[in-house]
């Protein structure tokens, strides 16, 4: 039981201390999942729009294909892209393999298909007078786009914050596609699963304790703005 | 006296599904006039003036605008910005009154200075300056609706069309929309209105369109309304109307 005290009360320490190996890891994982978060965002932003305000025919089965990806294994999306950036893959050429931009590519991919079906659904549940009240103003299709975006916005960063909360917690596809290289593909989930096999169980339970901190301060900004919504609501 | 027309439908249909929602053959709204669209429920009414205003495209037939006729790809911007809807159950976007009021000119590109001017000016004739700072999803049905009106009338449309805008209003609100609406269209305004409401009939119609299951069942233009005027083939279904 002295162990874990023990390691609890190291890996404290090394937090206050801001151990700089820590801080690496951290910085390394932020600026990685905050990229991906980012990218996947700006894709998923139109296509959710796209899917959610247009008739087309193949719209039932690209909604039942979203929905089935919003549960996909990170592993899975770590082989696919794998399989592309790898050596003997399509993109073999511009090697991407453990590299940020390696983990980056995994990640949209992981996330595009959750940020999308969130705003579809945000969208999905807009009044539909907004589009009505929009073209009666005079609203170019450029205009009517940022308004939509404009009225559902809160629901749209929560979309974005829970696409940010996998990306930082999922270690599939930072591990195979990163290859946990230290200073430069190393991230806290990765790192985590590392050092705890070295037996540096303090270094991984202080990124352990970072990793909840940070997901609990998403999640107490999703609920800060569900809040500002209702406020404003009422 | 010939009338100028300023919009003419021909064999205008809409089908939602396997319904036909509307069948009008020809429908003109005459230049610089009140032209009253009124009919019971389903009949075609808020169809109708969707389609007219531009807003719903979705539909065959012809539409003309001072006799040039359009086809969806010309039922351009410019067109639409002529144009100015108030719905009867109006949606304010988030913001304040002043944004949502504010909203159709940013929409064209004008100078903040120039809004601020219109905006106060346009409060000020619907006595709402004092809700300009205030959250739009705080107000009353009422408040709603005069915020709608300032935002439809703030463009100086050419064309307002008037969506049964009092249905869902407290008798106050009725009579302050009674009693201003006349003083805030200008002359040069059309205004297609679809209504319930018999004062707004007796008091402003100058042409009465009765729609009746999609189809225009009696159309007349009319200098005073006058029930008797009409005779038994529309007494009867506007008494019972309106």
């Amino acid at each position: 039981m002295d162990y874990y005290t023990d390691a609890i009360f190291r890996a404290l320490q090394l937090i206050i201390s801001l151990d700089s190996e820590v801080i690496q890891v951290v910085t390394t994982s932020l600026k990685i999942s905050i990229s991906s978060t980012f990218i996947a965002s700006i894709i998923s932003m139109p296509l959710a729009v796209l899917i959610a305000r247009n008739k087309f025919k193949t719209k039932k089965f690209i909604n039942i294909i979203l929905n089935t990806m919003l549960s996909l294994p990170t592993v899975v999306v770590g082989i696919f892209v794998y399989s592309i950036i790898s050596r003997r893959g399509v993109l073999g050429e511009l090697d991407l393999l453990f590299t940020p931009i390696g983990i980056i590519i995994g990640q949209v991919i992981l996330i595009i298909p959750l940020i999308t079906a969130l705003i579809r659904n945000v969208i999905f549940s807009l009044d539909e007078k907004l589009y009505k009240t929009a073209t009666s103003m005079g609203a170019s299709r450029r205009q009517k786009f940022k308004l939509l975006i404009s009225e559902a916005r809160y629901g749209i960063i929560g979309a974005v914050i829970a696409g940010f909360g996998r990306v930082l917690g999922e270690i599939g596809v930072s591990m195979m596609l990163g290859g946990n290289i230290k200073g430069v593909t190393r991230t806290i989930t990765t790192a985590m699963s590392l050092e705890t096999n070295k037996g540096r169980f303090a270094f991984a339970l202080a990124l352990g304790i970072i990793l909840l901190s940070l997901s609990f301060l998403i999640n107490f900004v999703t609920y800060f703005l569900q809040e500002g919504k209702n406020y404003e609501r009422r | 006296m010939k009338e100028d027309k300023i919009i003419e439908v021909k064999n205008i249909k809409k089908v939602c599904g396997d319904k036909t929602i509307l069948d009008i053959e020809r429908f003109e709204v005459l230049k610089n006039k009140f032209n009253f669209i009124i009919g019971g429920n389903g009949s075609g009414k808020t169809s109708l003036l969707n389609i007219l205003s531009l807003v719903d495209q979705d539909y065959r037939g012809e539409l003309y605008y001072k006799g040039q006729k359009l086809n969806k790809e010309s039922q351009n911007l410019n067109l639409r910005r002529k144009f100015a809807v108030i719905w009867q159950d109006p949606y304010l976007y988030r913001g304040s009154v002043f944004y949502n009021i504010a909203l159709p000119l940013k929409l064209r590109d004008i100078s903040s200075s120039q809004i601020k001017i219109k905006v106060k000016e346009m409060a000020a004739r619907l006595e709402i300056d004092e809700l300009l700072e205030q959250s739009a999803h705080t107000l009353s049905g009422g408040e709603k609706q005069k915020i709608s009106i300032a935002r439809a009338l703030i463009t100086d449309p050419e064309i307002l069309f008037v969506d049964e805008a009092t249905t869902n209003l407290d008798e106050e609100s009725i009579h302050f929309f009674n009693s201003h609406f006349a003083d805030l269209v200008t002359d040069e305004m059309t205004v297609v209105m679809v209504s319930h409401d018999r004062r707004q009939i007796k008091e402003l119609a100058e042409k009465i369109t009765l729609l009746k299951g999609g189809e225009v069942e009696i159309t007349k233009n009319i200098n005073n309304f006058n029930f008797e005027l009409f005779g038994a083939g529309i007494e009867a279904p506007i008494a019972e109307l309106v």
